[in-house]
């Protein structure tokens, strides 16, 4: 079979590659979310990693895979909760933050990195403010409890699905008495 | 090798600090929509290469427009080129002989897309998508000739692995009403009607894409196109099947694909060595590069 195309079909490829920066949009750093979703409390990190029986259960649990084993969680003063979390983006992750109460009820949510190119209307302090109150067991899914962002349905679906596997994980792992 | 340069330099220019969209794959299809009052602009290049015998390199180039009416309904036009160069092949019929020309307007296109499912809420993507293309300039020949198409398609999409994997299929359908103008300086005894002829084609398509690093998709899809006329009942068949990789952006994203033919059958043309190919109205492979920009 010939093969004789032009090498120039290449370079476009080629000049993405180099032209393509990994900056993102950082709306908050870590700690700047924190003091957001819970102002002047002291939070000190807790370590926890899932075990494959803990990991399993917590994906029956919320329906959502776990793809990262190893927790980034914070107790607060006032026994509220910080979570850090990843969720798939169109292209890239969105990281966001989950803040809980003492009883295990969301208290906020925030965005720390969204880079798609349509979606933005994720970071809407009203879209957020759906989640203020839900616990374990709340069904958190899009067009039910959660209303759809029209043009943003895979971040808000998957920032939704993340939120039902942190409240997962925190009800069945990290504070298993709420 | 210019214009590859000027895309190559319009890419650079447009490589803002962000990223992500659209048309992971060459040629199937997506099912989902732009966001109401969104738009796209795309750049598409297909080069179709090689009927076994003398020279053949087509190239087609459409810049397409695509606009958000609504989350679930996209309209869009296009404007088409073509360049051509072949020599040493002439086939009954098709190919009168050699013909080489540079950029040339060719056509156009206005189509619109409606989703029915959103593949991310739920759970599986459904779109129809309709289409009417008008052209002056025979694709295979470069001869003149006027075609008017109106193509369907339903487009189905779903998503696994958190949409990390994305899976298409496609089936569709185009009529065709054709007429060709006479040519002049003819081969003896060579066959160029020139009576309007009716085509009808049907389409199917799938595909698969991963999403292998931030940004980078590797796909793989396959087409099946066949063809009947009128006259002769079926005319062709093709089995198309290659890989693509895709770089999606925040402000623009670009797809690049090879699709050889795999497997093909109907008319052949005298002598046609590769017997196990359709080469008359297409060739051994094509290659398709997209590039899209986002408003």
């Amino acid at each position: 079979m010939r093969r004789d195309f032009h090498v120039h079909w290449l370079l476009l490829p080629a000049t993405a590659l180099v032209a393509a920066p990994a900056a993102a949009t950082t709306y908050f750093t870590v700690e700047q979310a924190q003091q957001q979703l819970l102002p002047g409390q002291a939070l000190a990190p807790v370590a926890v990693t899932l075990t494959p029986a803990q990991a399993e259960a917590i994906e029956k649990a919320s329906g959502v895979r776990v793809r990262d084993k190893t927790l980034k969680v914070w107790r607060a003063a006032n026994g509220g909760w910080f979570y850090l979390d990843q969720v798939l983006g169109k292209h890239e992750f969105i990281t966001y933050a989950l803040a809980l109460d003492a009883q295990g009820a969301v208290t906020g949510v925030e965005i720390l990195d969204y880079r798609e190119t349509y979606g933005g209307a994720v970071r809407n302090p009203k879209w957020r403010a759906q989640f203020t109150g839900k616990k374990y067991g709340a069904p958190l899914k899009l067009d039910a409890d959660i209303v759809n962002l029209s043009g943003a349905t895979l971040s808000s679906a998957h920032i939704t699905d993340g939120v039902r596997r942190l409240l997962a994980t925190h009800a069945l792992v990290v504070a298993p008495t709420h | 090798m210019t214009r590859t340069l000027l895309l190559a330099a319009l890419a650079c220019a447009f490589a803002t600090p962000a990223f992500a969209d659209e048309n992971l794959f060459g040629y199937v299809r997506g099912a989902e929509t732009l966001p109401d009052g969104a738009a796209e602009l795309y750049f598409k290049a297909t080069e179709r290469n090689d009927k076994g015998a003398g020279t053949y390199r087509a190239t087609d180039y459409e810049v397409e427009y695509e606009y958000g009416v609504s989350d679930r309904f996209n309209i869009s036009g296009a404007l088409q080129a073509m360049s051509l160069d072949t020599s040493g092949l002439v086939i009954d019929g098709y190919l009168p002989g050699d013909r080489e020309f540079g950029l040339r307007a060719s056509g156009f296109e206005v189509s619109g897309k409606y989703n029915i499912l959103r593949p991310a809420a739920d759970g599986f993507g459904l779109a129809l998508r309709g289409g009417l293309e008008h052209s002056w300039i025979d694709k295979h020949s470069g001869q003149d000739k006027d075609t008017t198409s109106a193509d369907f398609d339903v487009l189905m999409q779903k998503y696994f692995l958190d949409a990390q994997l994305v899976w298409v299929g496609n089936v569709g359908l185009e009529a065709t009403y054709a007429k060709r103008k006479a040519i002049a300086d003819l081969p003896a005894d060579f066959d160029w009607p020139t009576n309007a002829e009716m085509e009808v084609e049907l389409k199917a398509g799938t595909g698969v894409s991963y999403r292998f690093a931030p940004n980078w998709y590797a796909s793989l899809e396959a087409l099946y196109e066949t063809e009947f006329e009128t006259d002769v009942g079926q005319e062709r068949w093709s089995v198309f099947a290659g890989p693509s990789l895709h770089y999606g952006g925040q402000r623009w994203w670009a797809t690049l694909t090879w699709l050889p033919q795999l497997r093909g059958g109907g008319e052949q043309y005298a002598g046609q060595a590769d017997t196990n190919l359709h080469l008359i109205e297409k060739t051994r492979q094509e290659a398709r590069l997209k590039l899209g920009f986002n408003f």
